[in-house]
């Protein structure tokens, strides 16, 4: 509270450390504007705007239907809390299967049976989502599952290989190796 | 210690807390302020966004004819969701996904059930929440930094306003006697300016800051997780109640007005504010909104193939605690009663911004003096008289 030092003669440094040391808080303004670009880019994201997803995985066919799959963010599984690490895939189904698919699933490893088909889409036909949880302990060669059930009661299933939904996720596994 | 030096520990104490990062606390209430009336603003800017009555007798149309409107307009397009604003001058809010994927808000006029306008890229809304909330930092895992950043001057704040009140001697009488001297110089004038604004704000910053305090507490509580809720993980549809067709085309739903009668059935006096269509072919549709209460919403889950209530979320099944951390959104916002609380919190908003301001101009025009004066007798050690300066300062501002 003593703005005026005793002591002189000061420094231009010390000077201008006095003068402007209240409004140095005015820098906090460069958070939100260096967030920015990414703020947005996630709003894009969000509402569909740039894709499915930031990387395309491509049309999977899964018995007489299809789906276009994509990784949410081309990035690692992001750990949720306690309920552990997760990634999330967007699905759109494919135009002639919208009316006939009730649900779809998707799974690492193959589901012993439709009440174990993993984690199921949530959203709209042309734009679905689905949060993945993935074990730490996840092998390198994992498959992942997309099980499909209709309105008719059948199910068809497909699987492609974990490197080729998310090499980010293989990635970040190989840095896991160890680790409960 | 004297009583005197006393008040002067308080009036320091009180200068310090907001000084040092005075344009990041204006910034939040500038932005805080705004977004109060965001949706307001829009309404100006965006003549889509407003409920045109075709003639002064036209009735609204109810959810199912809404539904068939959009569908006739755009047989492919998919309904996630449709809002209804408090105001009544404002359009439907439909949340919709289209067939390339792409979702968006659209603004269906209540009327006819015309499809008005989407809502722009840029969502001013959204995008001035977020600047008040969380500094635009990016929540990755649990709450953003900038989350605590923010909330965290919930505790300057509230100090402020205890030290205000200390500092301000007898500050009750200012409410019998306002005094705001305009023709006295900038410094009695912003010094009169802060404490009358002050004083009237009193419940206002009371508000602000124990609310935030709850976004600050609420965020701690979830990064470690640490629940308070007693609301029940939101369960599926059952896999037997979906029906199966032979031909393999999607069991038929039940209409909107019939799940909005069901849900009335189990709140009564439901004004429903938002039916929420299913996420999948297990999940409910929901329907929600007040009833009796203004600051919290009473939800009911329907299964969309049988219309019976499978779960609701009613105010007795809130926790006492409950009944605090949920009001505290709508009590920060002034968002529960319409257009005058809104604009009620918009001027008491714009009041506190301009305390940050005030504030800051009297401790500029009052170090300017002190840094003259002391300049005058610039050979002699001035500890004891910028001391005496900064008393006479704090004697003129608490009188």
């Amino acid at each position: 509270m003593n703005p005026v030092a005793a002591e002189k003669p000061r420094s231009p440094l010390s000077r201008f450390w006095h003068k402007w040391r209240f409004h140095i808080n005015v820098l906090l303004l460069l958070v939100p504007l260096g967030f920015m670009p990414e703020y947005f880019a996630d709003a894009a994201l969000s509402r569909g705007d740039t894709g499915l997803g930031e990387r395309d995985i491509g049309e999977v066919t899964v018995g007489p239907w299809s789906l276009r799959l994509a990784e949410l963010h081309n990035e690692a599984p992001q750990l949720d809390g306690p309920a552990g690490y997760m990634k999330s895939f967007n699905a759109a189904l494919c135009a002639s299967c919208r009316e006939q698919v009730k649900a779809t699933y998707l799974r690492i490893g193959k589901p012993r049976s439709l009440r174990a088909a993993g984690v199921i889409f949530v959203g709209t036909p042309y734009r679905m989502s689905a949060m993945l949880p993935i074990p730490a302990r996840t092998r390198a060669d994992a498959e992942l599952w997309i099980t499909m059930e209709g309105w008719d009661g059948a199910m068809h299933q497909a699987s492609i290989p974990l490197s080729q939904a998310s090499p980010a996720t293989l990635a970040w596994l190989s840095t896991q190796r160890g680790t409960p | 210690m004297s009583k005197k030096s006393r008040s002067k520990i308080w009036f320091l104490v009180h200068s310090w807390l907001a000084l040092p990062i005075w344009f990041f606390v204006l910034i939040v209430c500038v932005t805080g302020t705004l977004a109060v009336v965001s949706q307001e603003i829009l309404w100006l800017a965006n003549p889509p966004m407003r409920a045109s009555q075709p003639s002064d007798d036209a009735p609204r149309l109810n959810y199912d004819q809404i539904v068939a409107a959009i569908k006739k307009a755009e047989p492919d397009t998919l309904i996630e969701s449709i809002s209804r604003p408090d105001e009544s001058h404002f359009a439907l809010d439909v949340e919709v996904s289209y067939p390339d994927g792409r979702s968006a808000t659209v603004y269906v006029n209540p009327y006819t059930g015309t499809i008005q306008g989407t809502a722009p890229p840029f969502d001013f809304k959204a995008f001035t929440r977020a600047l008040h909330g969380w500094w635009l930092v990016p929540f990755t895992h649990g709450y953003s930094w900038g989350w605590y950043l923010v909330s965290f001057l919930s505790l300057p704040m509230l100090a402020s306003l205890v030290t205000g009140l200390v500092v301000y001697k007898r500050f009750w009488k200012g409410f019998f006697r306002p005094t705001l001297r305009i023709r006295h110089g900038a410094r009695i004038f912003w010094g009169d300016f802060h404490r009358l604004s002050g004083i009237w704000s009193i419940w206002f910053i009371a508000v602000i800051s124990v609310t935030s305090t709850w976004f600050l507490i609420q965020a701690f509580l979830f990064d470690n997780q640490i629940s308070i809720s007693t609301e029940p993980v939101a369960a599926v549809v059952p896999r037997e109640s979906v029906p199966l067709s032979a031909d393999g085309s999607p069991a038929p739903m039940i209409s909107l007005e019939t799940a909005i009668r069901q849900a009335r059935a189990r709140i009564p006096g439901l004004d429903e504010r938002f039916v929420s269509l299913p996420d999948n072919a297990y999940s409910y549709l929901s329907v929600g909104g007040r009833s009796g209460y203004p600051l919290m919403y009473q939800t009911a889950d329907i299964n969309p193939y049988t219309g019976d209530v499978a779960a609701t979320r009613l105010l007795s099944d809130r926790s006492g605690l409950e009944w605090v951390t949920e009001s505290m959104r709508p009590l920060h916002t002034g968002d529960f009663g319409g257009i005058w609380i809104k604009l009620i919190w918009f001027f008491f908003g714009l009041l506190l911004s301009m305390m940050v301001l005030s504030g800051l101009l009297i401790w500029t025009k009052r170090t300017a003096l002190a840094t003259a004066n002391a300049l005058k007798r610039n050979h002699k050690t001035s500890g004891s008289q910028t001391a005496a300066t900064i008393r006479h300062e704090s004697t003129q501002v608490s009188q």
